[in-house]
């Protein structure tokens, strides 16, 4: 954890993770017993879905509820469907869990429905097969007539702190990325591709073909909003109409053309994994692999009290079960001895104004918070900026009186985003 | 997916730079020793017990109103101890214990605790409640008669009365030099410029107050005095005396910079140091109070929520 430094006269700088000069091969971990998938789709209450528990799924198959549902995952290994129950995560979002008890040796077939569509690089293609890659790329953006995409940028750098996998990419397989950003240049027939990466990176990122800018090392320079912002602020914009812009991450624009090259999907995914003792390891794990298998193999013990996080110690979220899988957008999993998890308190805000130097979005978070902790979450977002929000937690991080900040801020958009959607259908 | 195994869940961010309110509050508490501790020293044994008395009875204060509020205890994060150091360092030695009692009671109850304690108090605590034992027992607050009984290697007459009486001339043979090294009588924690000065740099330096409003509060009385001073050089005294006089300092770094009471945006803290520094030397000067320093910080901590209503464009919002 990284201290609030002797003097305070400056804001606090946190910066990210910067990859070495060559880096060490990420580890691979054996074979897990089991492995999950969170399908953002309610399970059908009459066991009438595409998939039941005793299907046979092969390597790489594409596992849906029903035949033409927008979300479905890749079996990063194949073998027999075991289970199928409801799971709710954060902010009571509901998700389906598939678990896959994996075939050992011949048992494990390869799936080859996307062999054949891997020959016509298209859109609808991507879209079917490819959004469960590593990396989560995300294509409906697309498909939406309203926002034309002008420009696809890819992101060589990473979120948040301590994850350091999207730099992994760029500095070990330029190539891979440049076939990815060629291949969705096609696809799309968009020719604007940037490339956005850490500064000490530049140089390798040239090779890419596409623009390259680079963003400082500071949290949260990276952040989609904040780049999206800048490479606004950089062109010429003189009609002031906000273009649309396609993000993906490096890694996953390297599944993309490694699909499409060969004809397989990729199902491993790059995690940093922080252990207790603050060791820092590139680890490569097939999608769905459990907890439980990744701190045995490192031999980490979990007690009482301890915290499990998925993604960077600023944006990403704990965890309450081992069972919690790799996700395709699982960047680092830290683990945190009970010792070090800070308190967060009751105090209410003393108006110190830490929050509002280092907000990036230049919001009054002193006077947000007095609003949020009301519950008057209306007046927060008319009057206080609530959704101009970019998420990047620094304003719990530097809080005197330990205010969850962050945690206020997701709960009030999350209520009135709510609140929204139920006016909306009963309209 | 259900084991025995309790893991901490929480909400991001995972980390916290570790500041707190109580180590605030025990920096803030040290640094006014800086001062606190020369004016013991001039003062003796009174005035030691005029700033204990004051920390004790500030903490009891809010201990009471815990219990009759029913809320949580919160001396522990310092606040109260704080508010009690800084009226002590307003107080002459000679202040009785119940002027002592009662202003306490005025910071933590009146000043903090009714508008719903920490960070809820619209005007400095301590500074209220100076003003209120101030204007309601004003003989035992006057400086020149207060310390009448000590026995001073220095001219023992209170800075700011002599050049309100007797013009600017009065004040020309007392060097600077002296009133920094705390050669002049006034409050406890008031005189020693040098300390003050220190503990507050010290304070700036680690974050603990906004260097902002410190600066625009000195450069508000340096520029007022000044103009004061070319528009008639015989009847008021220059900028260097009206800043090392009075409560000046301890306004500047400990009493204006108080967090609930102020900005946090850069030209709101700006306007509000100003604008104290330059109704300091204005009450000073043409007002019929001694010192400003009080009453300007009332009126600049009223003005606050008005002037932090200029702030910049939220990303997204405007052109």
């Amino acid at each position: 954890m990284i201290k609030r430094s002797f003097f305070g006269l400056v804001k606090p700088k946190l910066h990210y993770e910067t990859i070495d000069e060559a880096p060490a091969e990420p580890v691979s971990i054996s074979t897990p017993k089991q492995v999950k998938f969170f399908i953002d789709q309610v399970p059908d209450e009459n066991g009438n879905g595409l998939i039941k528990a005793g299907d046979q799924v092969k390597n790489g198959q594409k596992v849906a509820m029903t035949a033409d549902a927008p979300s479905y995952v890749i079996a990063s290994r194949a073998g027999q469907i075991s289970e199928i129950s409801d799971f709710v995560g954060l902010l009571g979002k509901k998700y389906t869990v598939v678990t896959i008890d994996v075939a050992s040796g011949q048992a494990a077939a390869d799936d080859d429905s996307f062999k054949a569509a891997s020959q016509a690089p298209t859109l609808e293609n991507a879209a079917g097969f490819l959004a469960g890659l590593p990396g989560k790329p995300d294509f409906t953006v697309f498909f939406n007539p309203d926002k034309k995409v002008k420009a696809i940028v890819v992101c060589g750098a990473d979120r948040d702190l301590l994850t350091c996998t999207n730099q992994y990419f760029v500095r070990n397989n330029i190539i891979a990325i440049k076939t990815g950003i060629d291949l969705l240049c096609r696809m799309t027939g968009i020719s604007n591709a940037i490339l956005v990466v850490p500064q000490h990176l530049e140089q390798v990122a040239g090779s890419s073909g596409a623009i390259v800018k680079t963003v400082d090392s500071e949290y949260p320079s990276a952040h989609p909003e904040l780049i999206m912002q800048h490479l606004l602020a950089s062109e010429d914009n003189a009609s002031g109409t906000r273009t649309g812009i396609a993000f993906f991450s490096a890694e996953a624009v390297c599944a993309i053309g490694a699909a499409f090259n060969t004809g397989q999907l990729p199902v491993d995914k790059i995690v940093t994994v922080v252990t207790k003792d603050g060791q820092k390891r590139l680890v490569s794990v097939p999608i769905g692999t459990p907890l439980r298998d990744i701190l045995s193999e490192f031999n980490e013990t979990l007690n009482q009290g301890d915290r499990v996080i998925f993604g960077g110690p600023m944006t990403g979220f704990s965890v309450y079960t081992t069972d919690y899988p790799v996700m395709p957008d699982t960047d680092a999993i830290i683990v945190q001895d009970s010792s070090q998890v800070t308190e967060r308190g009751d105090i209410a805000c003393i108006n110190c104004g830490e929050c509002v130097r280092v907000c990036p979005a230049n919001i009054q978070v002193n006077q947000l918070i007095r609003f949020l902790e009301a519950g008057q979450y209306e007046e927060a977002a008319d009057q206080y900026d609530l959704f101009s929000c970019i998420e990047c937690g620094f304003c719990s991080y530097v809080c005197e009186s330990r205010i969850p900040v962050f945690q206020h801020i997701k709960l009030a958009k999350h209520t009135l985003e709510s609140m929204k959607a139920a006016e909306e259908s009963n309209a | 997916m259900h084991n025995t195994l309790k893991l901490t869940v929480s909400h991001a961010p995972f980390w916290h730079n570790g500041s707190s309110i109580s180590s605030k509050s025990r920096n803030i508490f040290l640094a006014s020793l800086l001062a606190v501790i020369p004016g013991c020293l001039q003062y003796g044994p009174a005035a030691v017990g005029v700033v204990t008395l004051a920390i004790a009875s500030a903490i009891l204060w809010e201990l009471a109103i815990n219990f009759i509020s029913r809320r949580p205890i919160s001396i522990g994060d310092g606040n109260a101890a704080v508010i009690g150091i800084v009226f002590a360092m307003m107080l002459p030695a000679t202040t009785p214990w119940w002027a002592v009692v009662t202003g306490t009671f005025f910071a933590v109850v009146i000043g903090k605790e009714i508008f719903g304690g920490i960070g809820a108090n619209p005007f400095n605590p301590a500074v209220l409640a100076m003003t209120i034992v101030m204007v309601s027992w004003s003989g035992l607050f006057d400086f020149n008669a207060a310390l009448l009984n000590y026995d001073f290697d220095f001219m023992a007459v209170y800075p700011l009365v002599l050049s309100k009486s007797f013009g600017a001339s009065a004040v020309d043979s007392i060097s600077l030099v002296d009133l920094l090294m705390g050669k002049q009588i006034g409050g406890i924690g008031a005189t020693f410029g040098l300390g003050l000065i220190v503990a507050g740099v010290y304070l700036i330096l680690r974050g603990y107050i906004r260097w902002e409003i410190t600066v625009s509060f000195l450069a508000g009385i340096f520029v007022a005095a000044l103009g004061f001073k070319i528009m008639d050089p015989t009847q008021y005294a220059g900028p260097g005396f009206h800043l090392l006089t009075g409560y000046s300092l301890l306004g500047a770094f400990f009493l204006a910079t108080e967090d609930s009471s102020s900005p946090v945006n850069f030209i709101p803290m700006v306007i509000y140091g100003l604008i104290g520094g330059i109704l300091t030397v204005m009450i000073r000067n043409i007002g019929v109070h001694i010192d400003g320093v009080l009453y300007a910080i009332l009126i600049i901590n009223l003005v606050n929520p008005i002037v932090d209503k200029i702030r910049p464009k939220a990303l997204g919002k405007g052109v």
